[in-house]
């Protein structure tokens, strides 16, 4: 066997072509083939190469373009999850993060997809996204879950950018960059209601956003950028004003409390609102300067304020300290708002030791009047000249009881000559005068000064003047000597004083000045009449005298009989009740002139606790009706002297020649008669009659008596002259009462049913219960659909 | 099959191709040369060429060709809540690696082993051996082309293993909200990788293994 095979194979071997020529030419033949007809089968691993590498071209082209932004950090951005997003639509993937080379930044480079890229230009915004709580809510909640992810805005404008590295945003911008609107800036004096994102309000619906707050350059104001939504910028005129709402807003006016309330949100980020209260302004261009008032009111005031960059700023300076004038006071000129107190600080003085108060006023050109295209430097020139004709500034006391100050330019008519220094620095310098405050206690003060002033002393003074001249009539010999009559003038001027008395609690009534100017008119009736009483004594006097002479003329013994008993009559007279009453009834009108005088002195007392304008009115009626009385009690003086005079006519024409005769035994007895003390002292009687009687006539010639009541009436005439002086101001003040009264009952009206702070506190309520509402359903729905919650949805 | 029956190693291998017989690859009966249908299970009938490793190396390229995609992109694609809470890709090295981080090393281990080792090893056997059919080739080299040729069908099978637990975690893992499985591109890749392979091995005629026996007998006896 173990031949076999290599004779079998050597056989073979031999034989070569011949036994293994079947195979070779088989191998051969197959390898031909296979070279010849490359089998199909390699179309296998070439589909395999194609499938594989168009996938890979596929793969390559599809990633999309690197898109590199630089951020202030990274927060929740990982490589490869974290997303680029336009419009919540997944457009990208961040690749990769790294730093810059300052390691300043963070550089986030994102795969875009490559027909978004293209869209992708310098003007691209990109932000990251991240959970917000904030005061208008709770945003992106979702991004809790999910990671924060990078959201990019863009236009649909494709473009080229040569930015190789995007700048990103610190937060998600107010605004898209293709939304229309407007951009205006808002200035205020600080940045409280104002904050990033804050809405803008009109009437009440929000048409913007403020952001970018920022300190303006170079000016003592904050600026922020607003944007206004088209179509509401076309409300925006140069004359539209802006107010700051944030907070509420408590406020005493003449309508009483009011309280504002806006939102809660504009509670805790404030807000501001604007409007345009009046028409005529032009368009405004984007970047405008508005001027941010702190309410509503303030703005409608600065209606016609140009903004800032056109005001005037002048300094004043105040060498007295004036507590209680706040940044933001009004300037007034001729009682019109033209400007405002931006600024109080406290400047040493040249002089030694001096400070002064540095107050600085921005005053519009327009509000002052001048035309719409003036310029600071045209007021400048305007209020130059104005000071040079005696215009100062000062400081004064304005609102309802003067307790807030303003500065006003008012016209100091005797003020030293000064001028506006023009070239001071960083404000021209317009020179003040001093304060003038006049708040409601100095007010009050200055009325009871008046009332002190009131010459109630010299009144008195006049009226005891009277009474001690009265008196002195009264008690004086020749007194006795008056007639009957004139007791019954007495009497009348008793009636006068229980009439003025009655008078006085019955005349209330108004017209003091005509009342005083008729009994200053009665009063000086009165002295007339008592002038032609006087005027006509010295004819009485001659009558008396011609009878005189007739009876000297006359036998004296005939006529002594007679005589003596017109003595005796006469002493009857004088020793008579009615002259001994005569004293004491004086007495008595002394006593009603004394309670009188208290009842003056009463008055004046109300007067001084306020009651006065009646009282006064009253006072003054009560005088002139007393005047009428004593006028009317004159009128009857003429009458007494011509019943004094019929006497003296009867008894000058008493039949001398009758009586002689009858008269004749009479001497006989008078004879006999003369031979007796008595007789010789009858004559003596009779010249100390004559002398006494001459004497009073003397002294009522002289006036003595008219003039003591003449000045007595001039005295209560300057007296009512005051006091109608001090009555002419209590109108005013009255009026101030009762407007407080008023304002007062408004106020209190105003916590009354339908009231406005009730109504805002109703609202109030009904907000939170809205609010509580809401709260309630969103919990609510977070329980029945939690995965809502977690979604976001 | 034919294989030499009783027959030291020093004896000349007598092989089917070589009696002028050809071996029905379906069934194993020996048909003499020229018969072109197997009479038994009625395949066809053919020479054991080379000319059939060009399929070997043909399915061999392919599978190649796709197994680097099956690399370089993602298995699985993991999501949970819903992305929410972000996607996990993983291909094939980079769950081995994640596995190696949480400390499941014998799992590592096996998808390694399953998913890098034996496929790289296929290709490589497979190569070789599509590389030395018909080489000259002592008996005992040829038993080991066989056994390895055997192992790489046996084996091929379970390479699988990696596109089967792909499926099994995309169709059971598919929690909604929570998270879902779905398979990457690497996966369709990796299954035709797998099955290319497994072609190729079955392209592979093992008789061809045989082929070369002659010339070592031939050079044992010169030498001898």
């Amino acid at each position: 066997m173990t031949d076999t095979p290599p004779t079998d194979d050597t056989s073979r071997a031999d034989a070569g072509a011949a036994t293994l020529r079947p195979a070779s030419p088989v191998r051969r033949t197959a390898a031909r083939a296979a070279r010849a007809s490359v089998s199909v089968i390699w179309a296998v691993p070439i589909i395999a190469l194609l499938v594989t590498m168009a996938l890979a071209w596929n793969a390559y082209t599809g990633r999309g373009t690197l898109v590199s932004v630089a951020f202030n950090d990274a927060t929740g951005i990982t490589p490869g999850e974290t997303e680029l997003r336009f419009r919540e639509i997944p457009v990208g993937r961040v690749e990769a993060v790294r730093f810059t080379h300052d390691l300043q930044r963070v550089i986030v480079d994102m795969r875009v997809d490559k027909d978004i890229a293209a869209f992708i230009d310098d003007d691209a915004e990109f932000w990251i996204v991240r959970p917000e709580v904030s005061a208008q809510g709770i945003s992106r909640l979702d991004t809790v879950l999910t990671g924060a992810f990078i959201e990019g805005w863009w236009d649909n404008e494709p473009g080229t950018t040569e930015l190789a590295v995007h700048q990103g945003l610190d937060r998600a911008p107010l605004t898209r960059s293709n939304e229309r609107g407007t951009w205006v800036r808002l200035a205020a004096t600080d940045a409280s209601g104002m904050s990033e994102g804050a809405p803008i309000f009109y009437r009440g619906l929000q048409v913007g956003r403020m952001q970018d707050l920022r300190l303006a350059e170079g000016e003592e104001s904050v600026i922020a950028d607003v944007f206004i939504e088209a179509p509401h910028d076309q409300r925006l005129t140069t004359t539209t004003v802006f107010w700051d709402i944030s907070g509420f807003s408590v406020s005493l006016g003449t309508q009483g409390i009011s309280l504002n309330v806006n939102s809660v949100s504009s509670l805790v980020q404030g807000g501001a609102e604007f409007a345009t209260l009046s028409s005529g302004g032009q368009p405004v261009q984007a970047g405008h300067v508005f001027q941010l008032q702190p309410d509503r009111q303030a703005a409608e005031n600065s209606l016609f304020a140009a903004s800032p960059q056109d005001e005037l700023r002048l300094t004043m300076l105040m060498t007295d300290a004036v507590r209680g004038l706040t940044e933001g006071a009004d300037v007034q000129f001729q009682g019109l708002t033209v400007g405002r107190v931006t600024g109080l600080s406290v400047r040493v003085g040249e002089q030694a030791g001096e400070v002064l108060q540095d107050i600085t006023l921005a005053i519009s050109p327009q509000r002052m009047g001048l035309p719409e295209d003036a310029g600071p430097e045209d007021a400048l020139a305007f209020l130059d000249q104005a000071v040079a004709d005696g215009l100062r500034a000062r400081v004064t006391g304005a609102g309802f009881f003067g307790t807030s100050l303003m500065v006003e330019l008012v016209d100091i008519p005797d003020a030293p000559a000064a001028r506006i220094v023009t070239d001071a620095r960083p404000y021209p310098i317009i020179p003040s005068a001093p304060p003038d405050l006049s708040d409601i206690s100095t007010t009050a003060q200055g009325f009871m000064a008046r009332i002190g002033n009131l010459k109630l002393e010299e009144l008195l003074k006049s009226a005891t003047d009277m009474m001690n001249s009265v008196t002195a009539i009264a008690s004086s010999q020749d007194t006795r000597a008056i007639p009957e009559s004139l007791r019954r003038t007495i009497d009348e001027a008793n009636v006068t004083m229980t009439e003025l008395r009655t008078a006085t609690q019955e005349l209330r009534a108004s017209g003091v000045v005509e009342n005083v100017a008729g009994a200053t008119a009665s009063a000086n009736e009165l002295a007339g009449k008592l002038n032609d009483v006087a005027d006509r004594l010295p004819q009485i006097a001659d009558n008396l005298e011609t009878a005189t002479t007739s009876i000297r003329d006359v036998d004296f013994g005939a006529i002594g009989a007679s005589i003596q008993q017109a003595l005796a009559d006469i002493r009857g007279v004088l020793g008579s009740d009615a002259a001994r009453n005569l004293p004491g009834r004086l007495g008595e009108a002394m006593d009603r002139l004394g309670s009188a005088a208290a009842d003056i002195g009463a008055i004046a007392g109300d007067l001084r606790e306020g009651g006065i304008a009646e009282r006064v009115t009253a006072f003054m009626d009560e005088a002139s009706a007393a005047a009428t009385a004593v006028s009317e009690a004159a009128a009857d003086v003429p009458e007494m002297v011509a019943e004094v005079e019929e006497a003296a006519i009867a008894v000058e024409e008493f039949d001398f020649a009758g009586i002689s005769a009858s008269a004749q035994g009479l001497i006989e007895d008078l004879r006999a008669m003369l031979g007796t003390e008595d007789a010789e002292q009858l004559p003596r009687n009779l010249s100390d009659t004559l002398q006494a009687a001459s004497a009073l006539l003397n002294d009522l010639r002289e006036g003595g008596a008219a003039g003591n009541l003449n000045a007595a009436l001039q005295s209560a005439r300057r007296a009512a002259d005051q006091i109608a002086q001090a009555a002419s101001t209590l109108p005013n003040l009255s009026l101030r009462f009762q407007q407080l009264a008023a304002r007062a009952e408004a106020v209190i009206g105003a916590y009354g049913d339908r009231g406005a702070f009730n109504t805002e506190t109703i609202n109030t309520m009904r907000s939170l219960r809205r609010a509580a509402e809401a709260f309630g359903s969103l919990a609510s729905t977070i329980e029945r659909n939690p995965r809502a919650f977690i979604l976001g949805r | 099959m034919s294989r030499p029956d009783g027959l030291s190693d020093d004896a000349p291998v007598l092989t089917a191709h070589r009696a002028g017989l050809v071996g029905c690859r379906s069934c194993g009966r020996v048909w003499p040369e020229g018969t072109d249908l197997c009479g038994r299970c009625g395949a066809r009938l053919s020479q054991p060429d080379r000319r059939s490793l060009q399929a070997v190396w043909a399915w061999w390229l392919a599978g190649l060709i796709f197994y680097i995609p099956a690399n370089l992109w993602p298995m699985l694609r993991t999501q949970s809540f819903l992305g929410l809470a972000g996607n996990t890709e993983a291909t094939i090295l980079g769950g081995v690696i994640d596995l190696v981080h949480y400390g499941n090393y014998g799992i590592a281990a096996i998808v390694f082993v399953a998913s890098i080792v034996v496929p790289i090893g296929k290709f490589i056997v497979i190569a070789w051996l599509a590389r030395v059919a018909g080489k000259p080739a002592s008996i005992e080299a040829a038993h080991t082309r066989l056994r390895a040729l055997e192992a790489v069908e046996f084996i091929g099978r379970w390479s699988m293993i990696d596109v089967f637990v792909v499926a099994i975690l995309s169709a059971l893992v598919q929690l909604g909200f929570v998270a879902s499985i779905h398979p990457g591109p690497a996966a369709v890749s990796f299954a035709l990788s797998v099955a290319f392979t497994m072609l190729s091995a079955l392209s592979f005629d093992p008789r061809l293994i045989w082929r070369g026996l002659p010339l070592r007998t031939r050079r044992d006896r010169t030498a001898e």
